[in-house]
């Protein structure tokens, strides 16, 4: 038998907009849409404690009935966002979901009892699930995808207002079982269905009312006289719910995003946005256990064009604080051209990587540890200043790169260190100093003149080596270098530029 | 109380499982009467110390680097302070544990082998007080070995005394706090890291549990002066614990540091 669940989203703007500014849950608040042209605003939708605001009235009209009114904008961005945490909160119930509509989501819910329990603890679960990232559903579970539609609107007037740190909560359900679906489709209305005005009005006029009523005809008549569309109401009024689910692949990405009322010039007020998107995008990917591999932010500017840039992190995190680090550092480097007048906010996730603690030796660094701390160490001194050292494929001396932090895991048994052998280091001085170097008639360095301590006698000194680099090139590099002895115990890497017969001091070994 | 909880909480039980399992309030009895005891076999040991990679000086230190606990390395330029902490990254790293290097001087040099570097995370600061918030930063990820490489950065210079100091309203530069060293021991203890400093002058002073001084030897070279063949071979030093918490100072180490071409 399958089971289809159906998790709705009513009033998806308001939803979307308390989910954006959860302060304004206890306030009596409308979402507006914005006339054309300068036409009126229109009511889309409001909260319960604005008493009289209707669907469809003015907004003078809504402000004369309810004088404290709060009223916002409806925003493409808010809702966009609002819809892909409806679909993230039936994937983190169910690996088979589809998006019908923005803020209808159906999934298959056969075989969740051993994770969920019964059909109900499954539905407690889509609507705890919807709350976790802010938004209030009304979650039907039926035998098929419009009997589930019927029962999620069915439970709609269950539906509550209540006010969560992620938005709004207070959400229902309706579970239709098998052997309920009969009674539960007999009492329904046709109202219930979206149907075209033409057929509600043919229906009408043959007097049916309910479903049960409908079921209760002849089917073949009834095809004859209305068409395909009788033969799949009759079969809707009789249970037979012939749609089958198609599952979408799971999003590859998770976005949030955000518009302006005036042109952001500066960065305090965008990091008062990213702070909220980033909040939000972290309870999405918490939700499904997952983590940021990388961050996309989209800048839409005044001129209306949009500024991309990419966030690269070093490890995989969802930190809020060291993201919101990230992103400053990557708009204060290269500020955009313009006002900023909307902000879109892409994770690129990963899965989370969990790892299986030491019974008895000492608690080593998890994963999600050690993405956090690669993120906080990016924040602080930038992401091109930290990761796993790689000595680069070309010849350059004592050139270092960093490359992303992926450390193997840990060996199953830690066994005794092997011998290290103790050598002579050299401490790379990057970038190279200068140096002013005597030498005597042979060539032979006699005396360093650099900056600081980097200078003196030369005591003892072998070398030269030439190295002729990327000859292949029109710029060939041809070096001389030394080792040298400072008077006073210092040992250096020197070498001199043939061309130009430049000195540069590259290293000092310690 | 149940069996796999007695487990968990490291008690050894002295009964049959079987009665305990008939009746739990048996061992709540007996723990109430001091019957059971909590086994020291299934608790867990003092975690083993890493190595620096020189046993000589593993043994001058008790076992080596303590976990939760910091060392310190004072050497004069050339002396092996920076060879030996590679050569501790390397055991360690080499050993599966993941270390940090934080090098506020950038000059960590991949190229020699030794160190498993899919392991060490390297970090290069931009200032003092950013090294010592990245070392704080890697102590609470839980890295195994946190080196601090400071031997670049020079001790601030000291004011005269009875100097009047100018106030002057402009931005000042970060200033590491008053003593950021207990702040990095409290987190070294607490998330049971060990943390190695390098530097030339005593900079962590009694806060740290180790304290390995190098004295700089005279450097090895081969060939005549100003012949062709001439190659510095390397350095001899030589080492000492010259202060720990729990032993007392070890005698001077002769060490060798030979070097290989670069």
């Amino acid at each position: 038998m399958p089971r289809i669940a159906c998790l709705w989203v009513p009033d998806l703007p308001l939803c979307a907009a308390v989910r954006a500014e959860p302060q304004l849950a206890g306030a009596p608040l409308a979402v507006v849409q914005a006339g054309d042209l300068g036409g009126r605003a229109h009511v889309l939708c409001a909260t319960p404690i604005a008493e009289g605001v209707e669907p469809g009235q003015t907004l003078a009209e809504a402000r004369a009935i309810c004088p404290s009114l709060v009223h916002r904008n409806a925003s493409p961005e808010r809702e966009r966002a609002a819809a892909q945490a409806a679909v993230e909160a039936a994937g983190a119930v169910s690996p088979r979901f589809e998006e019908a509509a923005p803020g209808l989501v159906y999934l298959d819910a056969a075989g969740l009892s051993k994770l969920f329990g019964d059909d109900r603890a499954v539905a407690r679960a889509l609507v705890a699930a919807a709350e976790r990232v802010g938004l209030r559903a009304a979650v039907g579970v039926a035998a098929g995808k419009s009997l589930a539609l019927l029962a999620a609107r069915a439970a709609a007037p269950d539906l509550t207002f209540e006010v969560t740190r992620h938005g709004l909560g207070g959400g229902a359900f309706r579970v239709v079982l098998p052997e309920e679906q009969a009674a539960f489709l007999a009492g329904l209305p046709l109202l219930a269905l979206d149907l075209s005005d033409e057929l509600q009005q043919i229906l009408r006029r043959f007097g049916l009312q309910t479903l049960g009523e409908v079921s209760r005809l002849p089917p073949g008549p009834l095809a004859a006289r209305l068409g395909p569309e009788g033969a799949i109401l009759w079969r809707l009024a009789r249970g037979e719910d012939a749609t089958a689910l198609t599952p979408h692949p799971a999003p590859e990405r998770f976005e949030e995003g955000e518009e302006l009322e005036w042109d952001a010039q500066s960065i305090e007020p965008l990091l008062f946005l990213w702070k909220a998107l980033l909040d939000r995008l972290e309870q999405r990917l918490r939700s499904r256990g997952l983590m940021a591999r990388e961050l996309l932010l989209r800048l839409r500017l005044a001129d209306a064009s949009w500024d991309e840039r990419a966030v690269d992190l070093a490890a995989p995190a969802r930190e809020v604080a060291p993201l919101l680090q990230l992103l400053r550092l990557a708009v204060e480097g290269r500020p955009p051209e313009s006002g900023v007048t909307a902000v879109r906010l892409c994770a690129v996730p990963v899965p989370e990587v969990l790892d299986q603690l030491p019974l008895f030796g000492p608690r080593g660094a998890s994963p999600t540890q050690l993405a956090a701390a690669v993120g906080r160490l990016s924040a602080l001194m930038g992401p091109d200043r930290v990761g796993q050292p790689v000595a680069p494929d070309r010849w350059t001396p004592f050139a270092a790169e960093v490359a992303r932090f992926a450390p193997p895991p840990p060996p199953r048994a830690p066994e005794a260190p092997p011998p290290v052998d103790l050598e002579l280091a050299a401490r790379a001085l990057r970038p190279p100093r200068t140096a002013e170097v005597r030498c005597d008639c042979a060539g032979t360095p006699l005396l360093v003149i650099g900056e600081g301590a980097l200078g003196g006698r030369v005591v003892a000194s072998a070398g030269p080596w030439r190295t002729v680099a990327e000859w292949w090139t029109d710029a060939p590099l041809a070096v001389d270098s030394y080792d040298l002895e400072i008077a006073g115990g210092l040992l250096l890497r020197a070498s001199r530029e043939l061309s130009s017969g430049s000195w540069w001091i590259e290293a000092i070994y310690d | 109380m149940h069996l796999n909880q007695c487990l968990a909480r490291s008690i050894r039980v002295t009964l049959p499982a079987r009665r305990l399992e008939g009746d739990p309030r048996a061992l709540e009895d007996l723990l109430r009467t001091g019957q059971v005891r909590r086994a020291p076999a299934v608790s867990p040991g003092t975690p083993r110390p890493l190595s620096t990679g020189v046993p000589r000086l593993d043994a001058a230190l008790g076992g080596g680097l303590v976990r939760g606990q910091l060392h310190e390395i004072v050497a004069p330029p050339g002396a092996g302070g920076t060879a030996l902490l590679r050569a501790s990254l390397g055991a360690a790293t080499r050993a599966g544990e993941l270390c940090a290097l934080i090098d506020p001087a950038d000059a960590f040099d991949p190229r020699p082998a030794g160190i498993d570097l899919r392991r060490l995370l390297w970090a290069r600061p931009l200032d003092p007080v950013q090294a010592l918030r990245a070392a704080e930063i890697a102590l609470e990820a839980r890295f195994a070995l946190v080196a601090l490489d400071l031997a670049q950065m020079g001790p601030a210079p000291r004011r005269p005394r009875g100097m009047i100091q100018v106030v002057r309203f402009e931005k000042r530069p970060p200033s590491p706090g008053a003593s950021p060293w207990t702040r990095l021991a409290r987190r070294a203890e607490k998330h049971g890291g060990a943390l190695l400093v390098l530097s030339r002058t005593v900079q962590v002073g009694t806060f740290a549990s180790a304290t390995i001084e190098l004295e700089r030897g005279p450097s090895l070279w081969d060939g005549a002066p100003g012949g062709p063949g001439r190659l510095l071979r390397g350095v001899r030093a030589v080492g000492a614990v010259s202060r720990h918490r729990r032993m007392p100072p070890s005698s001077p180490l002769p060490l060798h540091l030979p070097l290989e071409a670069p």
